[in-house]
């Protein structure tokens, strides 16, 4: 195409806009409103995968012991979870994984002995405030441990904390299986020499928050679905409003694109200036819907976040900056943006040329 | 060259137009299309610019066989014609230099010939002084003046004039058909589509006279018997069907 031509049709797609205005405000809003959707509910669906990490962590078992309990008691709670979680394909964990002759007890990421000690340590670190290392300075507790100085300054604490073993699950969508290992650790008993049996861990304490996670999850896939038919049904909307728009200007060009015709101008040429008008129509609304959805994100979304965790962050949810994700944004509603102007266009003119 | 070998043309709704036409335009050739209203005098001039397509026959124009030719070649086609109509087809809203020029923007010409060619034809056609006024600021002979220089800008093999003496007084009728001859001098086919015998008697060219949908006589000006086509049938039946 020789350039003349190209800036003559660039040229006419803009007065085609300024022709249509009404119209084209109308096809702008629309888009905009599809592609601002679309773009909320991806940034949403990020901001959970952002913090999965800590969502994943909703992803265990976690079997409290007794304090009262010895080593040979521990032990042998061990391998009845290391034999249960062996059985189950929901835990990636095999009794090879356990060095027993080392060890006495299992250290695998999928599946592990956690001291009271270390829970102490993770708590302190988790919650690194003043008030609570002096809650567990003080002699209240009756544990283990009694709260004293170690003789250099340091304060020993007080350790009201459990021992435990946890498991890392791999698959949750099997939630009979979740179910059906849960039932088989509530079952684990200890035998005494006449056979009598007892219980090793009380139901209250098998500690779980599956049903957090799924409901996380399931949450997240449902703002998935919702995300792509919203999308899809104003991708359809914006397709016809913008279908109108391009025949409208056809109506009112009709005559003269008779008459191109007849002087011999080819289809491509009529159809670019309809075309450009759909460009300007996607373009705009993309840039539009891009500062849109800056607002969206740093003044309401994170707002939402923070309010929702409260100051402190007691929930590590963290946000993304709206500058991680500008050029994926930018790149898909310019996409978006041109697809619905150049399709509804080509359509339109499809019909018209045919006739 | 304008070719048709037993040419026929059948609307999409049954109507007969055209029935085993032949006849032969060479190039530079003056020729007018006369009949009644309804002979087929248009859908002639329709195909001629593929507007439709033909039933039967061969039918060859300016190198492009149209029996044949594939849509993305029309538009070429169409660039060796310059078509003027009867109603001008002139756009209000733009200049008569805007009109003329437009014929020559929407066939892809670079703006520097525009420039060029545009005021040539104007002048060609008496109307250099009037470039910059409105088809609404023009006479009826004016317009179809303005209608020739779009038809002759983009230098086209055969110039068709459908009735282009339709809508204007005698004084302007003279004017016009000394433009078309100037215009044939120039080496370009001039195919003028009527039904005023009075050009035909004056201009004393080739007539080609179609009635019900066939050639019923093909001569030149001075043997044309315009008696017997006064008296022959109007708006004739034709094969059971409505002549178009």
């Amino acid at each position: 195409m020789k350039p003349s031509t190209f800036f003559y049709n660039i040229g006419q797609g803009f007065k085609g806009v300024f022709r249509n205005r009404v119209m084209t405000t109308a096809s702008i809003l629309v888009l905009m409103a599809c592609m601002v959707l679309v773009g909320t509910f991806y940034l949403v669906i990020d901001t959970i995968n952002l913090n999965f990490q800590k969502i994943q962590n909703l992803n265990v078992i976690e079997v409290m012991l007794q304090k009262d309990y010895d080593t040979e008691k521990v032990k042998y709670i061990g391998e009845q979870l290391a034999e249960i979680c062996d059985e189950s394909h929901i835990i990636d964990w095999s009794m090879n994984m356990w060095d027993r002759e080392t060890e006495q007890v299992p250290k695998h990421e999928n599946f592990k002995y956690i001291s009271s000690d270390e829970h102490l340590e993770i708590m302190l670190e988790t919650y690194n405030e003043d008030w609570i290392k002096e809650i567990f300075s003080h002699n209240e507790f009756h544990g283990n441990h009694e709260g004293e100085n170690d003789g250099v300054g340091n304060a020993v604490y007080d350790n009201p904390l459990r021992a435990s073993y946890r498991m890392t699950f791999i698959n949750l969508s099997d939630f009979d299986e979740v179910t059906r290992v849960k039932n088989r650790i509530d079952e684990i008993a200890f035998v005494d020499e006449s056979g009598v049996k007892t219980d090793a861990i009380l139901t209250e304490d098998i500690k779980d928050n599956i049903e957090l996670y799924g409901n996380v999850m399931s949450i997240k896939n449902t703002l998935y679905v919702v995300g792509l038919w919203l999308m899809a049904i104003f991708l359809l909307i914006s397709l016809f409003v913008i279908m109108n728009t391009i025949k409208l200007g056809l109506s009112a060009r009709e005559n003269e694109i008779k008459f191109m015709r007849l002087c011999g101008a080819t289809k491509h040429f009529i159809r670019m200036p309809f075309v450009v008008e759909g460009v300007i129509i996607g373009v705009f609304s993309a840039a539009a819907s891009f500062g849109i959805e800056f607002y969206v994100y740093d003044y309401l979304l994170k707002d939402i976040i923070s309010s929702a965790t409260g100051t402190t962050g007691a929930l590590g949810i963290e946000a993304a900056e709206f500058v991680t994700y500008a050029p994926l944004l930018a790149i898909a509603f310019l996409a978006i943006g041109l697809f619905a102007g150049v399709i509804a266009s080509g359509i339109s003119m499809k019909k018209f040329l045919k006739t | 060259m304008i070719k048709f070998e037993n040419v026929s043309m059948i609307y999409s709704n049954g109507t007969p137009a055209l029935n085993d036409v032949s006849l032969q335009i060479n190039d530079g050739e003056f020729v007018f299309i006369v009949g009644h209203s309804g002979a087929g005098k248009t859908t002639l001039t329709r195909l001629l610019i593929c507007e439709e397509r033909v039933s039967a026959g061969r039918l060859e124009v300016n190198g492009f066989h149209l029996e044949k030719i594939r849509s993305w070649r029309i538009p070429k086609l169409r660039r060796t014609m310059g078509v003027v109509f009867q109603d001008f087809k002139l756009f209000d809203k733009m200049t008569v230099y805007e009109n003329v020029a437009f014929a020559m923007r929407v066939v892809g010409a670079k703006p520097k010939l525009i420039k060029k060619r545009v005021p040539f034809f104007l002048d060609i056609v008496g109307l250099s002084h009037k470039s910059d006024s409105f088809p609404t600021e023009l006479s009826g002979g004016e317009k179809q003046r303005v209608a020739f220089a779009r038809a002759l800008v983009n230098n086209p093999d055969t110039v068709i004039a459908d009735e282009p003496t339709g809508n204007v007084d005698i004084q302007m009728s003279e004017g016009i058909m000394e433009l078309l001859m100037k215009i044939n001098k120039l080496g370009k086919t001039v195919i003028v589509v009527t039904h005023d015998m009075s050009l035909i008697q004056a201009y004393k060219k080739r007539v080609v006279q179609i009635e019900n949908g066939k050639i019923v006589a093909d001569t030149n000006g001075a043997d044309f018997d315009i008696k017997s086509m006064m008296t022959s049938t109007e708006n004739g039946a034709f094969d059971g069907g409505e002549i178009r």
